[in-house]
């Protein structure tokens, strides 16, 4: 069965100037970051979504989490309507933004869990234990008790994947999840995503690393300007996976031309 | 949703304000600084008046203590509410608050009435550093009817401010209403002199306002211990302001907050 469907789902996003700008260059107009896309995660699976800047990675992560409603089409989170159904489809989902400071900044890490599991509905009687436990998992078990307006960018990322886990979600939402993270943390993020599925739970990762698409990913799409432009299985191999992307996209690989000789 | 789900998130919320206050020392010494030196000017206000001016036929500083001291809590009250939608939209916490699992009208809800219940005790606190400062207390007040008339006050601050906070949601200017509230209005509601003494038009629309008939209704009560029976066009007229704006702001504000998730400008500010 398939955990997370989007079918033709488009996303405009309405800019409206302001009202006395006769002084301003603002103009009002609209942006399509998503048109007519179609796509479904299996349960238990993890779907990554690769593309440049502004090709619409977000915006699907905030329609599955309800954060924002489509102007067409529909997106289905465990057979639920986002846009009917959105509180049974927030039960189920677990999401970690890419906003580093979504954080209430004088509550400790774990004050903080706890304030975001209660309106989680995480029952009282096993709170602390799974706190405790989601804390280790992530790596900031020594930060504890620390406020987390002493927190490192790092930190704070993680914090953000603990707060998504702790409601022991069906479905986890990653956006740039190791944005801020060093090469050893992330390694260790990476491990911690390949369990998940075997915990049942369905994840669905934007990023713009290759490393991490081909380290953490059962299969890929990738969104170029709003657009869905390929899809596929992942091998694990990085090179395999950027030659995909490059051929999809139409860009150029620069990289490429890093390391061939210009005589 | 079940009641002991309700109140333990209602005490999820409460704590979290709880510690963030502690944690800010120096703004609690600060807010119950300027508490007392705002009882200060009043009581030396009441005596450069002198104790000839006895509006609606009470002395005149605690006429000043129950309008001033329950203008500001409802004021601040609703100011709560915009408050909390604003911080939530600059860090960016808004967002994530919207994606649990609690339906974001209770959210909203419930982190003002925690708002409420800090600024309940400040107001006590007030009104018995006020009452000590004249040394005298009121003779025969009718508590169960000042219980009933600040509920109905609360309720219908509650619904002002989500009123507000629709506002900032819709226009990211909620402020606008509050400090239309705040000093727009304030010299209509009878808080510092009885309304009796505005010309007619603006008696007119000072009756048009429910704060006005909260702090008729509660010196009523409070300092000449009035009964049911005579508070009732009051109580009257604040239960129909209750039941009109509450059901109407909840409506508007999750139209709003539906609307902002259709546009994806809800973490603006």
């Amino acid at each position: 069965m398939d955990s997370i469907v989007l079918e033709s789902v488009s996303k405009i996003f309405r800019h409206r100037p302001a009202l006395f700008n006769w002084m301003g260059r603002e103009r009002g107009g609209e942006t399509r970051a998503l048109d007519n896309i179609s796509l479904t995660v299996g349960s238990g699976r993890v779907l990554v979504l690769l593309g440049p800047n502004g090709s619409g990675k977000t915006t699907t992560l905030k329609l599955v989490s309800t954060m924002l409603l489509p102007d067409a089409g529909h997106v289905l989170v465990e057979g639920a309507d986002t846009r009917t159904r959105p509180n049974q489809v927030r039960k189920q989902v677990g999401f970690a933004i890419a906003n580093e400071r979504s954080f209430f900044p004088r509550l400790s890490a774990r004050e903080n869990l706890d304030f975001f599991a209660a309106l989680d509905d995480v029952p009282r009687s096993s709170r602390a234990e799974w706190i405790q436990a989601t804390l280790e998992r992530t790596g900031l078990v020594e930060a504890t008790d620390t406020l987390v307006m002493k927190f490192s960018s790092g930190m704070y990322q993680r914090l953000g994947i603990a707060r998504a886990l702790i409601k022991q979600p069906s479905i986890l939402l990653l956006d740039e999840p190791t944005r801020s993270l060093d090469p050893a943390a992330a390694n260790h993020f990476w491990n911690l995503v390949r369990e998940l599925p075997e915990q049942g739970c369905t994840v669905m990762l934007a990023t713009h690393s290759f490393s991490e698409a081909a380290a953490v990913g059962d299969s890929v799409a990738v969104l170029h300007r709003g657009a869905l432009a390929a899809s596929g299985r992942l091998s694990g191999d990085v090179e395999e996976l950027r030659a995909f992307y490059f051929q999809a996209t139409g860009e150029m690989d620069e990289t490429m031309e890093l390391v061939t000789p210009r005589w | 949703m079940k009641l002991a789900g309700l109140l333990d998130k209602m005490l999820a919320i409460a704590r979290r304000d709880l510690l963030t206050a502690i944690r800010y020392r120096i703004g609690f010494l600060v807010g119950a600084a300027g508490a007392l030196a705002e009882l200060a000017a009043f009581y030396y206000l009441s005596r450069a008046v002198g104790p000839g001016f006895r509006p609606d036929g009470v002395e005149y500083f605690p006429f000043l203590l129950v309008g001033t001291g329950l203008y500001t809590f409802l004021v601040v009250g609703i100011n709560a509410f915009l408050h909390i939608v604003q911080e939530a939209q600059q860090t960016g916490s808004l967002e994530v608050l919207m994606t649990t699992s609690t339906p974001a009208p209770v959210l909203v809800f419930l982190s003002a009435m925690s708002a409420f219940a800090g600024n309940t005790l400040q107001l006590l606190f007030y009104l018995g550093g006020g009452l000590l400062l004249a040394g005298s207390l009121p003779a025969s007040p009718n508590i169960p009817g000042c219980i009933v008339i600040f509920g109905l006050s609360v309720v219908i601050a509650v619904a002002i401010g989500i009123l507000a906070a629709a506002l900032q949601l819709a226009i990211q200017k909620g402020s606008a209403l509050v400090w239309l509230l705040g000093s727009g209005i304030w010299f209509m509601t009878g808080t510092l002199f009885p309304v009796t003494t505005l010309p007619k038009p603006l008696r007119l629309l000072a009756d048009l306002i429910p704060i006005t008939h909260s702090l008729k209704a509660m010196r009523l009560a409070l300092l000449q211990g009035a009964g049911f029976f005579s508070l009732g066009t009051e109580l009257v007229i604040l239960a129909l302001f209750s039941c009109v704006l509450l059901p109407m702001s909840l409506w508007i504000f999750s139209s709003t907050l539906r609307r902002a998730r259709l546009e994806g400008t809800l973490s603006f500010y």
